[in-house]
């Protein structure tokens, strides 16, 4: 009965803290929201079941209405395209420029081909395999190339990272490393030079233009037993995020990698020791604002700007408590835990975020006013 | 080969005007007959002709069926029965029968007085059309004929609404109208039982969508209420009497008594008599919570909702009023709404869908300036208003409103999506499924889907007028006599496995539209028959210049020595037996060396028993 109070009283709040909340239930929970244009993404299933789901979810056409919103009743998800994985898909990216969409399922030999339909037909296919050198160990990141013909970065651990073009399915780099270390994210900074965040926290920068290695920067004394990464350009300047299990947070600028930029140590109580769905986003649009899940069932947006490069308690801008207030979630404490989050690229605080309970919530927050 | 035939006559592929035309065990029934909202031409109504172009409806069809009260099922209904022609019965929930007529009769006002159209249905016909309804009860079999029979299911999409399940014999169709598998505040969710039909009809029109969730499209609405409240503005919300009308109030009423408002909130006149009255008559229809409270109270009489009247619309202040109708296009709603259309502080709430021709489609349809159809409706022949023209109640600067209140468009109708489906799919397990009521190509997935998660189910997306023929093995129970069984078991081996079939011997008996199978000599003596024997025989030519008593005992002895371990007997009647078979010799008229050799048996020869060697010993 408080359980539903609670929820309530949420619901009530909820009135005033969100422009836009919906609330959706996946018919299998997904750990990746993947943009495929500004209004649609890429869901898909993971869980252990014969096969998985992939689906292309075009947005509430709602949110995308810029003048006479009210005039739109529409709030649902679109299916526009919908196919079928035998693998679990644990990592996805879609291949800018293309209709294609590259997944990593469970450790294995391969990575996974998709082309997404047109108009005229709602299915989503799969158009071939990129079979590895070598088996990986662990899940396998991902990148979409940036510049020239398509292509993907994608790496389980250093000593395996290669770019693979996808028309000739050729390697295109070998990062040439033997190192062990697992890859917990890899990303882009231009057309040829790319960052990889390793588990433990180190740095790595790449050149696909250079096969001579990587440029390791160690992260330096901090815990944590596992990191996560993002990088957000702005301008010349390009920063670098990085997520801990105990959660921390530092900021590093890429032209400096060895000392932070500003640190903080986040309020939150992880609940989640395994912590593989550690994340940390910036925000494409709100200056210094960053998105924080994968620790427990909320997800935590911070505002960066008065960080100091001493670590310090940083209060959180706003927090999004609807993945514990769904029905239901009090019976499975666990299936709460949220998956991932995505920040919208143009609506600036809209985020859309997903739960192994199977919701997915689209919220955008109400800014508080500094008189109230 | 039974089969069973689906003909889309509309809602194939396409939304609106749905029309399924169903042929089952030598039946034909029409599931639904509805309107195309979009259309004002022939378009409109479904394409009756391709029954007609054969002869009479009422030859023709065994029975309609009508799923709920919405237009796009029932609309096109006083068209096909009194102006096609149509004089068999219609069925039809007790609510859909109440309520279907007054929507029917808005509409052809709308339509008519409105709009100016001409051949359309008149009120009259309405009326005639409802005298050919039989109303049907909830799981309650009804017996069209002696071999037709429907039963309605709760669909949970508006009140009264059902699915239905036809049956002929051990064959049998679902049909779903349009449901909705989540119950809401007063309606509940759909259900059937595991009736597993030859085929499940469903809707489809919410099949490619992920829809969000209740709460949040009733966190929408009260946000914009309250905050239009909080801003000092009013709101007006057009409604139908029934349905998602009190759906809101309980809402409303809810979250007032909650955040401990005082704005004052009224519902129409007339409109809580109208809706109390339908829901007393039909509060089976609703959801267990509302039926538990409306023993203890009337759920539809509210603490903060009062009765409204026509002066209040010009009180100061901030107040929210449900009137009907609910799309604006006369009476109550449309009065308040010329009221408060130039603030921008009040609010309009479109809960529902508007037709043609209305206020409410206009607004929706992004317009500010009410010019054409404010004229319209108060004058019925367009004249030009003379300058300064005012007319009671309201009036007009330069003969228009600018619509300046703010206008919210709110969908909360309640259909399955692709949960939904699975899930019925699920509870009926059918055989095949089929989708109508949505556009086709954009639901190849689904139906990859559906055949990927039920294994053995075919799934089918017709286009109007193309047919789908299931074939159907409809299982023929038959009796056993236990004689038959009896000797069954006496052949040993072990006893007939029910779930494996197995070959039997017997004598089918067709008598009285019962199936028997008995031994033989049963079948006989039941129908007083004699048994006959059938033989078969054959002559051989033998060159043997004897008597023809020689040569047959030359045959008896020669058959005798080679046919050791058989019972070879020559008989004083001048014939010779081997077991059951019989020969006979007699000479040929022509040459008397030439002796004819008759062989006479019956079907069941001894096995190993053939005469082998003609050659006889000289």
């Amino acid at each position: 009965m408080d359980e539903q109070t609670e929820e309530d009283d949420w619901f009530i709040e909820s009135l005033h803290m969100y422009t836009d909340l919906h609330v959706f239930e996946l018919q299998d929970p997904t750990r990746v929201i993947g943009w495929t244009s500004d209004k649609s993404v890429c869901v898909a299933g993971y869980k252990a079941a014969k096969v998985h789901e992939i689906l292309e979810l075009l947005l509430p056409q709602k949110l995308s209405a810029k003048d006479n919103q009210g005039l739109c009743p529409e709030r649902d998800f679109k299916v526009l395209h919908g196919g079928f994985s035998e693998d679990s898909v644990n990592c996805l990216t879609h291949i800018s420029g293309t209709r294609c969409v590259v997944t990593s399922g469970d450790p294995g030999s391969s990575l996974h081909l998709w082309h997404i339909g047109g108009e005229d037909c709602d299915v989503l296919k799969k158009i071939g395999d990129i079979h590895l050198k070598t088996e990986t160990k662990s899940v396998c990141k991902l990148a979409s190339g940036v510049a020239g013909a398509p292509s993907v970065l994608h790496g389980s651990q250093i000593s395996d990272i290669e770019l693979t073009d996808l028309t000739s399915r050729k390697l295109l780099y070998t990062a040439g490393e033997d190192a062990s270390d697992k890859v917990s994210g890899l990303q882009f900074v231009d057309a040829s030079v790319f960052v990889v965040c390793t588990d433990g926290g180190d740095l790595c920068l790449g050149d696909v233009r250079d096969p001579s290695g990587l440029r390791r920067v160690p992260l330096g004394e901090h815990g944590g037993s596992h990191w996560c990464m993002d990088l957000k350009k702005d301008g010349v300047s390009c920063s670098v995020a990085r997520l801990s299990s105990s959660s921390q947070v530092v900021v590093s600028d890429l032209r400096d990698l060895r000392s932070a930029f500003s640190q903080a140590q986040l309020n939150i109580q992880p609940e989640n020791t395994s912590c593989e769905f550690l994340s940390v986003t910036w925000a494409p649009v709100l200056d210094n604002c960053l998105a924080v899940s994968g620790l427990d069932g909320l997800v935590h947006i911070y505002d960066t700007t008065s960080w100091r490069p001493d670590s310090s308690e940083a209060p959180a801008l706003f927090v999004h408590r609807g993945h514990v207030m769904s029905p239901g979630s009090e019976a499975d404490a666990g299936a709460s835990l949220v998956t991932t989050h995505v920040w919208h690229p143009w609506r600036p605080r809209t985020l859309l975020s997903a739960a192994m309970d199977g919701s997915l919530h689209v919220w955008d927050w109400v800014e508080k006013r500094t008189t109230s | 080969m039974p089969e069973i035939k689906v003909t889309p006559l509309g809602a194939g592929q396409d939304v609106g005007r749905s029309c399924i035309l169903v042929s089952i065990g030598g039946k034909n029934i029409m599931l639904d007959c509805g309107m195309h909202m979009g259309y004002n031409d022939d378009r409109r109504f479904p394409d009756f002709s391709y029954i007609t172009q054969n002869g009479r409806l009422t030859e023709f069809l065994d029975c309609v069926i009508i799923s709920h009260f919405h237009l796009d099922h029932c609309g096109a209904l006083p068209y096909m029965s009194e102006m096609v022609g149509y004089d068999g019965p219609i069925y039809m929930t007790h609510p859909t029968k109440a309520i279907c007529p007054i929507l029917l009769e808005d509409f052809r006002k709308i339509t008519v007085d409105k709009k100016g159209e001409t051949n359309f249905f008149t009120s009259q016909m309405i009326k005639d059309c409802m005298k050919k309804v039989v109303p049907l009860n909830l799981h309650q079999t009804v017996q069209v004929d002696d071999e037709l029979e429907i039963k309605a299911y709760y669909a949970g999409h508006v009140l009264g609404a059902a699915m239905v399940q036809i049956k002929v014999g051990s064959e049998s169709v679902v049909y779903t109208g349009d449901y909705n598998m989540t119950p809401d505040r007063h309606l509940g969710a759909a259900w059937i039982d595991k009736c597993r039909p030859d085929i499940l009809i469903s809707e489809s029109t919410y099949a490619t969508t992920i829809r969000d969730s209740k709460r949040c499209r009733e966190r929408d609405f009260l946000k914009k209420v309250h905050e239009t409240v909080e801003r000092g503005g009013k709101v007006l919300i057009p409604v139908f009497a029934l349905g998602r009308a009190q759906e809101l109030c309980i809402l409303l009423e809810t979250f007032w008594e909650r955040m401990n408002l005082k704005a004052p909130i009224y519902f129409s006149t007339g409109l809580t008599e109208k809706a109390n009255h339908y829901y007393k008559l039909f509060i089976t229809w609703t959801n267990q919570k509302i039926r538990k409270t409306f023993v203890q109270r009337n759920m539809f009489e509210f603490k903060h909702i009062k009765a409204f009247d026509r002066s209040y619309a010009d009180n100061p202040g901030p107040m929210v009023v449900f009137a009907t109708p609910g799309m604006l296009h006369a009476g109550q709603s449309l009065q308040i709404f010329k009221k408060w259309a130039g603030n921008e502080k009040n609010m309009v709430i479109m809960p529902g869908y508007c037709v043609q021709g209305t206020v409410g489609h206009k607004l929706l349809s992004g317009q500010k300036n009410m010019l054409d159809c404010f004229l319209f409706i108060l004058c019925p022949t367009p004249i030009a208003p003379p300058a300064g023209l005012s007319m009671p109640g309201i009036s007009f600067s330069k003969y228009s409103l600018e619509v300046k209140l703010q206008v919210e468009y709110m969908s909360f109708s309640a259909h399955a999506d692709a949960k939904g489906i699975m899930q019925l799919i699920r509870m009926a397990e059918p055989r095949n499924v089929m989708l109508v009521h949505g556009e086709a190509k954009k639901m190849e997935f689904l139906k990859d889907k559906i055949e990927q998660e039920f294994t053995g189910i075919s799934c089918f997306m017709p286009a109007n007028g193309e047919t789908t023929t299931i074939p159907t093995n409809p299982s023929v129970p038959v009796d056993i006599s236990l004689n038959l069984l009896k000797r069954e078991a006496a052949f040993g081996g072990p006893l007939p496995d029910p779930k494996k079939p197995r070959t039997m011997h017997g004598t089918l008996i067709m008598k009285d539209s019962s199936l028997r199978l008995v031994s033989p000599e049963q079948a006989l003596k039941e129908l007083d028959l004699n048994e006959h024997q059938l033989r078969f025989t054959c002559r051989v030519q033998l060159q043997d210049p004897y008597s023809d008593t020689d040569t047959l005992s030359r045959v008896y002895n020669h058959l005798k020595s080679v046919l050791k371990g058989y019972t070879v007997q020559h008989l004083p009647d001048g014939t010779v037996m081997v077991e059951s078979i019989v020969l006979k010799v007699s000479s040929s008229a022509e040459d008397p060396n030439t002796k004819v050799v008759l062989l006479s048996w019956s079907y069941q020869v001894t096995p190993g028993c053939t005469i082998q060697g003609s050659q006889l010993p000289h």
